[in-house]
């Protein structure tokens, strides 16, 4: 009851530290800026928080994976077979949330299901294991750095994982509907000194976070990019879709500038590093099969869904 | 229903590899039209102005055909007459006469050219250079090093014990390139390949895969486990926006294998050289109106035309008017190629609408064949095993021939660029 009353008492503080930045920002703050005028992103950015395991705020818990404990208590499991040999390394560190308001995400009856399925099912559900493209706004805040690259008519911005990218059309005349996308249709325009960027054409197959908060091809994003110092940008998305959430709900956070001289994005090809996971009980002979330690001894069966379910499984 | 439409393309991706399908350009019944070209524009902060969607509007063999060997550039009449002779080649249809008159019409052929040639030959209308190639003057690639040469020759050798026991060589098909037809499967054909297969660059031999085997996917090639895309890329689509400090570029490529390259400008020194990437390590900097980028820290597992982890790209970007884009790149690997060469291609700005739809690469989040592949070949084992099939050794299974490489099906002779 203390621990729960701290953490919204933190929560109210941070929200009130945010808040007065917020109004102080873009006034002492002498920020980067493009010979037009405007802010400068150019760089490379990198969220610092958890929300990639979990939008909303969450209590550590002793693996990525876990199980029921000797108790039957929610706050007593252990972490689970596929994470166990990473003993501590696996856990996952709790977090403030970045949920505005009440935190809550306003699930339908329905989608609040799905979620808790998701959640229930992570390994055979989120697209991230597999190294599908991470979505908007995943992209934005999962543990890796990513660009920015600000042009005349676009801004680009190309992500670690996967070297998945994203472009922002700042040229209104781009109105012609895409096809339906992992990483969505975004239109950027200006609002004063923050940049804001409307996004759509989603597919519906991405995830918000590694907890199963999920969307459909009905999602709409409404980003906010405020440069609060020349190093910082509060980054505000305003979440809607009508088929999953009840009411429009928005999360914020700070995105920092990754300051060290030789900062760049490296390589990370994770079709490559999926490939087991996905194709290895596929293989004419079981390759990963049984892995020894001297205090464990991990033993792999794989299985092949029958029918449609495999298909189901790639398709996720 | 485009959705659909394209998940089933990129399912079939995993089928047969990679397919080089025509973005939206002029094709070759399109004139392009002669207007006055602006000047190249520079940034508002005075650099020479890069950002578009690039591509080239015509067709330029990498090599030099070897026709025109001492010949810089076509004459009107030979581009005409060539074009004329590929035109043929994209409109023949793959009936089953056509099929069987060369031997093949099997449901392996028919498999491994799942796709007449109209996919997998440029329709763009030749351009007036005989080469992409400029040094060494003759337009062709240097000879290859000792170190590649084994590579290629083992990698050949590997990829043909595995098809000597079925009908390409059987039939002596394009594919067997002439290798002998032995009833007996390998008794290694399980073994590892003397080399990492990357794609089928290094292994011509026509059709979908690298080699006739399915026991894992990395037997599959680069293809067709969405990883073919590399550097140079003289085939796709390129995307570039320009900040002050870097350059982002968005390579639309390889039918959804595309990728995102940033390129800093800044002469930092490279990684360090045990970092190794895909796509290397890219360091820009401005010499005159020129962008120069150093490319090092490749992976063993990268591969350019047979090159690997020793690869050196210096590449010259340059805006030469409103229209057009100047690519040059010298290669460097003493230990592929016995000497440096340079390529120059011309991009062409294509306008942002219309280029839009193929821009995200989805390659790998449908490639429901890799599975779909490697299931079938279990089946098959398991289908043998109970006395329910044939033996699947004796099935090709890649680098099988058939239309799929345009002129598989007479050889490459048949090329009118060869």
């Amino acid at each position: 009851m203390v621990d729960r009353f701290k953490g919204v008492m933190m929560v109210v503080l941070l929200v009130a530290g945010v808040a007065a930045c917020n109004s102080a920002s873009n006034q002492g703050a002498v920020v980067p800026r493009t010979p037009d005028g405007n802010p400068d992103f150019s760089g490379i950015w990198q969220a610092n928080n958890e929300a990639h395991w979990d939008l909303q705020a969450h209590a550590a818990r002793p693996g990525m994976i876990t199980q029921e404990g000797p108790y039957p208590y929610d706050y007593a499991r252990v972490p689970a077979a596929p994470v166990l040999a990473l003993g501590a390394a696996a856990g996952v560190p709790g977090s403030l949330g970045v949920v505005d308001g009440d935190g809550e995400i306003p699930y339908t009856a329905e989608a609040a299901v799905i979620k808790q399925e998701n959640f229930d099912n992570w390994v055979d559900r989120d697209p991230e294991l597999k190294c599908y493209l991470p979505g908007i706004p995943r992209a934005m805040y999962m543990p890796y750095p990513f660009s920015v690259t600000q042009g005349a008519n676009q801004i680009q911005m190309g992500f670690t994982f996967s070297n998945a990218a994203r472009v922002i059309h700042m040229d209104p005349e781009t109105t012609l509907p895409p096809d339906y996308t992992y990483m969505g249709f975004s239109v950027g325009r200006w609002e004063g000194d923050t940049l804001v960027v409307d996004s759509n054409y989603f597919n519906g197959r991405n995830w918000f976070d590694r907890a199963g908060n999920h969307h459909s091809e009905q999602l709409t994003l409404t980003e906010r990019l405020t440069l609060q110092t020349p190093n910082v940008i509060q980054y505000q998305v305003t979440i809607e879709d009508p088929a999953v959430f009840t009411r429009p709900w928005t999360i914020s956070m700070p995105l920092y500038r990754r300051m060290e001289p030789n900062a760049q994005l490296l390589d990370y090809r994770c079709i490559e590093f999926a490939e087991e996971f996905m194709y290895g009980g596929l293989r004419k002979e079981q390759l990963v099969k049984r892995w020894e330690s001297e205090t464990m001894i991990i033993d792999v069966t794989r299985k092949v869904p029958p029918g449609d379910r495999l298909h189901e499984w790639y398709r996720r | 229903m485009s959705k659909i439409y394209l998940a089933g393309i990129i399912v079939l991706v995993g089928v047969v590899g990679v397919l080089q399908l025509p973005n939206v350009v002029q094709h070759l019944d399109a004139q392009s039209e002669e207007s006055a070209v602006g000047p190249a524009p520079t940034t508002a902060w005075g650099d020479p102005d890069l950002e578009g969607i690039w591509t080239r509007d015509a067709e330029v063999p990498l090599q030099r055909p070897s026709n025109f060997r001492d010949r810089e550039f076509f004459t009107d009449e030979e581009r005409a007459d060539l074009d004329r002779r590929r035109a043929e080649i994209i409109a023949r249809d793959a009936t089953r006469e056509r099929r069987e008159s060369n031997g093949g019409g099997t449901a392996e052929q028919d498999v491994g050219g799942a796709y007449n040639a109209e996919i997998y030959i440029s329709h763009l209308r030749l351009g007036q250079r005989t080469s992409l190639i400029v040094d060494p003057p003759n337009g062709q690639l240097p000879e290859l090093a000792p170190r590649a040469k084994e590579e290629h020759a083992a990698l050949l050798d590997f990829s043909l014990n595995l098809k000597r026991a079925t009908e390409v060589c059987e039939n002596d098909l394009p594919a067997c390139r002439g290798g002998e037809y032995n009833p007996v499967p390998w008794e290694d054909r399980d073994s590892t390949p003397p080399f990492y297969i990357t794609s089928r660059n290094a292994l011509p031999g026509g059709g979908g895969g690298v080699v006739s085997r399915s026991n894992h996917p990395e037997d599959r090639g680069h293809g067709e486990r969405c990883m073919s895309s590399t550097i140079p890329d003289f085939r796709g689509f390129r995307r570039i926006v320009q900040s002050q400090n870097q350059i982002a570029i968005f390579y639309d490529t390889g039918q959804g294998q595309g990728w995102h390259r940033t390129v800093p400008i800044s002469d930092a020194p490279h990684l360090p050289p045990h970092v190794r990437q895909w796509w290397g390590d890219s360091r820009a900097r401005w010499e005159g109106d020129t962008l120069v980028v150093d490319v090092t820290n490749f992976s063993p597992k990268s591969n350019f035309l047979g090159a690997h982890e020793n690869l050196h790209l210096i590449e010259r970007w340059r805006r030469v008017d409103a229209e057009t884009l100047e690519y040059t790149v010298t290669v460097e690997d003493p230990t592929t190629w016995v000497a440096p060469w340079t390529a120059v291609q011309t991009l062409k700005k294509q306008e942002d609408q219309s280029n839009r739809i193929y821009y995200e690469p989805r390659c790998h989040e449908g490639n429901y064949g890799m599975a779909a592949l490697l299931i079938g070949a279990r089946e098959d084992e398991r289908a043998f095993e109970e006395g329910r099939g044939e033996n699947p050794a004796l099935k090709c299974l890649g680098a099988c021939g058939g239309f799929a490489a345009g002129y598989a099906d007479e050889g490459e002779d048949a090329n009118p660029l060869r």
